[in-house]
This record gives structure tokens, C-alpha cells and sequence, in this order.
């Protein structure tokens, strides 16, 4: 992979020799706007949400830039300019994205419109301040970069920080924190039960796009010596992503691709051809329905047709082990008359439960009895209208998913969910990293090489978790379950969450289960509470039974007592109490 | 005392016209879950029937049937391309139907050029309400408008055919197994909707500026409007168009254009911060 990048720079050094400094000037605006494309596709390809108005930070840098070149400065000035132009974009770009990724899982429709109004906005603004931006007419009178000639040697300059800026990116989506965003996009739910804040991740990673797009802005105002209020409007916004759907949002080289490609197909056919921009949309269409890795993703599929395999980067081995994470502590978890409601239907109706002993606690009760539901009201699932609940001594009653993974609950959803598109090991470095990982080493590469003593134990005992380069979609539903099961343990919980972890499992499979489930409840001394319909793993596994029934508590105590309560019997025997 | 009953009908109007605009995105994207960035385009195609119609001296009334054979083929080649391999895929319909918006205004832009064009007023003059001389195309406007929502609310609640939409809205798979032919549905509900949206064209094509780029404006207040109003109900709608039509009139009036474009621009993104479902979330 580094040779073909190497060979690809060698090339764009080459261009004005080859070809003319003319072509290369064209080629260097196209790569401009490449590097934002690559910043598109950090955002899009890699975490799965689109911006729609990235030229509103490539046109603030583009301004910022300007007005500073205007007055011939000195190199100083103009090295703080570019990193204003970068940061300002940046920040904006952050508020924006945790305001409105906060409360919104998925990739819905909501933030790509949002800042497509706000491209909307920027192009107002920049016609109408026009003490500012020079209004319709554009801000003119930019000069070049001193010592640099605009239409010979700035191609070398820009070709420079493209080179750079692509380096950075690459090792960003190489390290944890790209690896975290390929999560987001395959299971956002899933990351934040491994105590992950998604809504900042994400935040996180639109600012580094929009970072990118103002440093292209910051170059574009020397390239072209004027800025309109074009380069913040949706029209520029709009082909950006094209040029990334078109070039390939899965890699880098894509957007870049794309952008040089129809950008000088543009250039010799915009003018005599009326219709092309409609040809243009219709590409787009075509890529967006059947090639979603646009032309990037067929030529590596074309190599991989004749037999040229692009080598993925091997993982380094697993050297560093960490020491244990769980507490000493004796659990505390209490749901003090608590109740939840979906609309007119009561779920949890004055529920009380208290758990202080560690060991398998195992919910039962008929359907609808609120069993999941009260897995929900303490993991941030289901927001409750009375009552409280605590764990360890905090109010918990309205915690949000991610800080409950990080105050030690685990949890195991009855459907296996696991990110299917990543493979066994990202999926296990993830679920290694939670509650871990620092900031800093989001972007290092150390945590690759973490291994705890319990993830050896669970390879053991599950030998297909070693098959590192498996895709977690690829393993079947059984597999699936004990992957799960392995990542919700992997991060040392305090409290673990499982529900109906035997659920579609073959007979062998439900031994294997139950007996893993007793072994690392005492490995890990942890507290477990399991929904399980199955009296016989209850029999195997359980040292306290709570029964449910109506979104209340029935009886609780051992599974003798239990048996023996007439409310129970009463219940189970087809009664309504 | 004139002043305020003029601000009063210029809010009113405002809010009516918001309602008429968003009625087919909230049609396509409540029940259907299609957030069709096309909208706006469908509602300049509704225009540029009207325009169509004026070129070729027919009768300005025939604008409407012309606006839904328009947006209703156009609606209906699209939905078979493009939207029926999409259901439940929304992020590829934003994306599919955003290349379907370029492509209208870059062919509507070959077709009919860039520039302004003017549809001519049927209804001149003013009519005298609360003391105050109102242009009557408004006043007419209005009218139709409340006519239509009326007309379409109890359509919706009595009807098999609204009956069937709600099942199929609720739960997919299900209706197709009691006997729904939910892909034809599927199918009506979007033309419809883009239908609805060409009307709404052709009704404002005589107050607004007819261009390419027309579609865009509406696209994003009727978003706005479905993220303060919620999706999946007439009501949302309503308080949606109130919010959204109230504080752009209010703020413009006060300051200008853009003071009121960022002010409902920031209302949205609060609303996505505090409340993501909207004021009234049906589902």
C-alpha cells in the first residue's frame, strides 16, 4: 500500500514536467478539492454520517486566509492564519456536531440537512456582509504566497500539504479512534454499552473533516486570488459529494479520484455540452443505487479479479497485558418503586428489587412482565416517570447508556449484537478498550497490542475467537451469541447484564453457554442478572431468583422458595393474581 | 389597530403557505420514511407546469392537472427506478433522491435557462378584511388551503384507503400478510405526495420567484418544520408551520432575511438537541 502511495506522489510531482504548469495549476485546484473530499469521506465512509454543506468550512478558511493575504504579510502571519483557518472550522464544526449528534443515534437524514442549511446560511452571509467578504463581487486583491509563484511552483506547495494531510488522515483511520468510528457506523447502539460517548466521537471526527476543508480554503484563496460567495455555498457543497460518491468513499484515494477525474472532464465539457451536469447527476444516481465504492472500489475489485491483492496491514501481535479491571467492591443495586410507562401502557409499575450480594441473580416471569424493560430503566434504555434506582451508591435513574458501561454495567442484548462488518479482533479490541482507552491512545497504536488474562481464558474456551481476520456477519447465529457473550465479559464489568443469552442456541451450545457463564461469574467475581425462560439453566445457574409479573415484583429468593410461594404458583398456573 | 390585523393576516398567510409546502415531504417522509430531498424540485416542476400552461394561453386553472401529470409521471418513473429498491433505507434515499434533485434543476435548467420567470396574477386587486385591503390571490389561497386539509383529514381518518396506509405505516410485513398490496401503496403514496407538492407549485407560482434553484428554500423549511412538529401528524405539521412560519415573519420584520433564516435555523438545531422527536413524535 505505502509503494502505490509512494508511486501516486512521484506522479503528481511529475505532472508539470510531463505535462504544463498550466494543467498542473487546474490539477492543483482539483486536489483542493480532493482534500475535502477526503475529509467527506472520514465522515461518510468511515462513521457512516454525511455532511451536505462541507464548503461552508472550506469557503470560512478560504475568507479567513484571504483577508489576511490581501495585506502582503510575512510568513509568521500567514503560518497563524492557516492554523485560524483551520481551527475556526474546526470548533464550528465540533458545537455543531455535539448539539445535534447528542440525543440522535444512526445516521439519519437530521445532520445531513443541518448542514446543508448551514452552507445555506454562509452563502447569505457572505453576500450580505459585504464590509467583510466583499459581498457578490467577492473578496479580490489576494495576493500570492510570498516567494511562490501562483502558476508554477504553489502546485508543489499544495501538493506538499495534500501529501501531509493524507499521511495524517491515514494514520487516524489505522488507530483505535478510526477503528471506533468504523464501529459507530455498524452498530452505534452496540459502542455506546461499551462505554463509548458515539455523539462526541463522531463531533470529534466532523472536526477533523472540517479542519481539512479549511486548510484546502486557506490554499484556494492564493490559488485563485479571489473568493465569492460561491466557495461557501451548497452548489460547491453539493459536487463535493459527488466527486466523493463518484471517486469512492471507503478510502482515501477515492475522493481525491473523483475529484480530478470530473473536474477536468468538467473543464473540457461544461461549455459546449448543455446537459452535462444532469449526466453528472445521474452517475451519481447509478453509484449511489449499484457501486456505493464508486470507482475506487471497482478498480480494487478489478485487481482482485486478475489476482492483485491489496495486503491488509497485519495486526501486532497482542504482547502488552493489562492488569485486571474489576472492583472489590460488594454490589449495591437497588430499583426503589419505580415505574415506566410506553404511552398508555404501564411496563414497570412500582417496582422494587435489591441486589447486594455478588453471584447469579436470575429474572423470570411471564411475557410482558417487564423483564427487559428493567434492564432498560437502568442502562438508559427506557426513561422511567417515578421511583429511582441506584447502583453502588449513584442515582442512575436517568443515566445515559454510555455512562452506564462506564460506571461497570455491562449488558448483552437478547439479539446477538455485534458489529458485523468489522472482523473477531476489531470486534474484540473494541469491547478490550472499553472503559480503557484514553484519549491519547485513541491515536496510538499501543492498544492493538493489549491482552488480558481473561480474554486468554475466553480464546480457550471459544477457539473460533482467534480467528482474527473472520467477518463477525460470517459466523452464524450460535457463533454470533458466544462472541457477544465474550465481548460483554472482555470488559470486566462489575454488574453484567444478560438477556436470554441461550436463545437460539443448538443443546451442546446451551451446555457451553452455561457453563462459561458460571466460570466467569467466578473468575471475574462479578454480579450477574439473567433473563432466562429456561427452568433448567435457571436450576444450573441461578443463587437468587426474582419473579416478575405485571411490572412488579412477585417473590424473589432461592429457586426453592420461589417454587414453593402460592403467588407464583398462582401466576405460573395461568392465574392473574 | 389596521397594523396588527395586517401583521395578523401576513402571519396567518405565512403559516398557511408553510403547511401547503411541507403537506407532501410530511406525506413522503412521515409515512413512508423517504426523506426526499427532491421536494422542492417537485414543487418547481408544479411551477414551471404553471408556466408551461401560461406559454401556451390555455386557461391558468388547467395548471393543476397539468402540475400532477407532471410531478405524477415524474413521481411514478421515479419511484420504480430508484425509491421501491429504498424502503427502510434512509440514508440511500437522502442520497439517491439528492441526486434526483440536482438532476431536475440541471434539466429544467437546460430546458428553460437560469433566469426569473414571472407567472402572471388571475386574481388581481384587493378584498377589504377587518379594515384592512388584502390582495385577493391571497385571500383565495387561503381558502383553498384550509379546504384542503380540512378535505384531507377526514379523508384520512374515514377512509379504507387511509385505514390501510396507517396498518401499513405501523407495521409492513403484517400488512402484506392481511392482503395489503403494500408495494402498490407504497407506490400511491409517494405520488401523491410529490403530487401534493406540485400543486403547491403551481398555487405559488404567481407570488414567488420562478427559477432552477426555487426548490431548495422549501426543502429546508419544510424540514425545519417536521423537526420542530414532529413527523406523523396533522397536527405536528400545524404547530410546525406556527413555530417556524411565526418566528421567520417575527424576526424578519425585526431585522431582515437572514436574521430570520438563522433564527429558525438555530430553533431547529436546538430542537435536534432537546428533543429529537419533535413536539408531536408518533412513532
Amino acid at each position: 500500500m505505502r509503494s502505490v502511495s509512494g508511486l501516486a506522489l512521484i506522479g503528481l510531482l511529475a505532472v508539470p514536467f510531463i505535462w504544463d504548469s498550466f494543467t498542473a495549476y487546474q490539477l492543483g485546484l482539483y486536489i483542493l478539492y480532493g482534500m475535502v473530499g477526503q475529509g467527506i469521506a472520514l465522515c461518510w465512509g468511515r462513521a457512516g454520517f454525511l455532511p451536505l454543506g462541507q464548503a461552508l468550512f472550506f469557503g470560512i478558511g478560504a475568507y479567513l486566509a484571504g483577508s489576511v493575504l490581501r495585506s502582503e504579510p510575512g510568513w509568521l502571519l500567514i503560518v497563524v492564519a492557516f492554523a485560524v483557518a483551520c481551527l475556526v472550522p474546526a470548533l464550528l464544526a465540533w458545537i455543531i456536531g455535539a448539539l445535534v449528534f447528542n440525543r440522535q443515534t444512526g445516521s439519519g437524514p437530521y445532520f445531513s440537512l443541518i448542514t446543508l442549511a448551514l452552507a445555506m446560511l454562509g452563502f447569505q452571509l457572505a453576500n450580505s456582509m459585504e464590509w467583510l467578504t466583499g459581498g457578490f463581487n467577492g473578496m479580490t486583491g489576494i495576493g500570492g504566497l510570498p516567494g511562490i509563484d501562483t502558476y508554477e511552483t504553489l502546485y508543489f506547495v499544495i501538493v506538499g500539504v495534500f501529501a501531509c494531510t493524507s499521511i495524517a488522515l491515514a494514520h487516524v483511520l489505522r488507530s483505535p479512534f478510526g477503528q471506533l468510528l468504523s464501529a459507530v457506523r455498524e452498530n452505534e447502539d452496540r459502542l455506546q454499552f461499551f462505554g463509548f460517548n458515539t455523539g462526541l466521537l463522531k463531533a470529534f471526527a466532523f472536526a477533523v473533516s472540517a479542519a481539512i476543508a479549511g486548510l484546502a480554503g486557506a490554499l484556494y484563496a492564493p490559488h485563485q486570488g479571489i473568493v465569492t460567495p460561491q466557495a461557501v455555498g451548497f452548489l460547491l457543497s453539493a459536487e463535493l459529494v459527488i466527486w466523493t460518491a463518484v471517486g469512492g468513499r471507503a478510502s482515501l484515494a477515492g475522493p481525491v479520484i473523483g475529484a480530478v477525474l470530473i473536474g477536468f472532464l468538467a473543464a473540457g465539457l461544461r461549455d459546449d455540452f448543455r446537459y452535462w451536469e444532469v449526466v453528472v447527476a445521474l452517475v451519481f444516481i447509478i453509484v449511489v443505487l449499484r457501486l456505493p465504492l464508486g470507482i475506487a472500489g471497482f478498480l480494487s475489485q478489478m485487481l482482485r479479479m486478475i489476482g492483485i491483492t491489496v495486503d491488509r496491514p497485519r495486526k501486532p501481535e497482542r504482547t502488552n497485558e493489562l492488569p485486571p479491571n474489576s472492583s472489590e467492591a460488594a454490589p449495591d443495586l437497588r430499583f426503589v418503586d419505580v415505574y415506566a410507562a410506553a404511552g398508555p401502557v404501564k411496563i414497570l409499575n412500582g417496582l422494587d428489587i435489591a441486589i447486594k450480594h455478588r453471584g447469579i441473580h436470575c429474572i423470570i416471569g411471564p411475557n410482558g412482565a417487564g423483564k427487559t424493560s428493567t434492564l432498560n430503566a437502568m442502562t438508559g434504555k427506557l426513561p422511567i416517570v417515578g421511583g429511582s434506582i441506584h447502583w453502588q451508591g449513584r442515582d442512575v435513574s436517568d443515566i445515559r447508556p454510555y455512562l452506564a458501561a462506564s460506571l461497570g454495567i455491562g449488558r448483552k442484548f437478547q439479539v446477538p449484537s455485534v458489529f458485523t462488518g468489522l472482523t473477531i479482533r476489531q470486534n474484540i479490541d473494541i469491547a478490550l478498550w472499553a472503559n480503557r482507552l484514553s484519549l491519547s491512545d485513541q491515536f496510538s497504536m499501543e492498544p492493538y497490542r493489549w491482552k488480558t488474562a481473561l480474554l486468554d481464558r475466553l480464546e480457550t474456551r471459544f477457539p473460533f475467537l482467534r480467528d482474527d481476520d473472520q467477518l463477525a456477519g460470517a459466523l452464524s447465529v450460535g457463533q454470533r451469541q458466544m462472541l457477544d457473550f465474550a465481548m460483554t465479559f472482555v470488559t470486566e464489568p462489575d454488574l453484567v447484564l444478560l438477556d436470554e443469552p441461550c436463545a437460539g442456541l443448538s443443546t451442546a451450545e446451551t451446555r457451553q453457554m452455561i457453563e462459561a457463564i458460571a466460570a466467569l461469574n467466578t473468575e471475574t467475581r462479578s454480579t450477574s442478572i439473567i433473563i432466562e425462560h429456561d427452568m433448567d439453566v435457571v436450576e444450573q445457574l441461578s443463587d437468587h431468583v426474582i419473579v416478575m409479573h405485571n411490572g412488579t415484583l412477585l417473590a424473589n429468593g432461592t429457586l426453592q422458595e420461589v417454587r414453593d410461594n402460592p403467588d407464583v404458583k398462582k401466576v405460573y398456573a395461568g392465574g392473574t393474581k | 389597530m389596521e397594523l396588527i390585523a395586517l401583521y395578523g393576516l401576513n402571519l396567518v398567510y405565512t403559516i398557511a403557505v408553510l403547511a401547503l409546502v411541507v403537506l407532501g415531504l410530511a406525506v413522503v417522509f412521515g409515512l413512508l420514511g423517504v426523506m426526499n430531498m427532491a421536494h422542492g424540485e417537485f414543487i418547481m416542476l408544479g411551477a414551471y407546469s404553471a408556466l408551461i400552461i401560461q406559454q401556451a394561453g390555455l386557461p391558468y386553472i388547467l395548471a393543476l392537472p397539468m402540475a400532477v401529470l407532471v410531478c405524477g409521471t415524474v413521481g411514478f418513473l421515479v419511484e420504480y427506478a430508484v425509491i421501491r429498491h429504498l424502503y427502510r433505507r434512509p440514508f440511500d434515499t437522502l442520497l439517491a433522491t439528492w441526486g434526483l434533485a440536482i438532476l431536475i434543476r440541471k434539466a429544467v435548467e437546460g430546458a428553460f435557462g437560469r433566469d426569473y420567470k414571472s407567472i402572471e396574477q388571475r386574481l388581481p386587486g384587493t378584498v377589504s378584511v377587518l379594515g384592512v385591503d388584502y390582495p385577493a390571490y391571497r385571500l383565495a389561497l387561503l381558502v383553498v388551503i384550509v379546504a384542503l386539509f380540512a378535505g384531507l383529514l377526514i379523508w384520512y381518518r374515514r377512509s379504507n384507503t387511509g385505514a390501510r396506509i396507517k396498518a401499513m405505516v405501523q407495521n409492513p410485513a403484517l400488512a402484506s400478510a392481511v392482503g395489503i398490496d403494500t408495494a402498490f401503496l407504497s407506490r400511491a403514496t409517494f405520488i401523491f405526495g410529490v403530487s401534493v407538492a406540485g400543486l403547491a407549485g403551481v398555487l405559488l407560482a404567481p407570488l414567488v420567484r420562478v427559477e432552477p434553484y426555487m426548490g431548495l428554500d422549501y426543502l429546508l423549511s419544510s424540514f425545519f418544520i417536521l423537526v420542530v412538529g414532529g413527523l406523523g401528524s396533522l397536527e405536528g405539521l400545524l404547530v410546525g408551520s406556527t413555530v417556524i412560519g411565526g418566528t421567520d415573519v417575527v424576526v424578519s420584520a425585526i431585522s431582515d432575511k437572514t436574521a430570520g433564516y438563522l433564527s429558525i435555523l438555530i430553533i431547529s438545531i436546538l430542537f435536534l438537541w432537546l428533543r429529537p422527536n419533535g413536539l408531536y413524535a408518533k412513532r
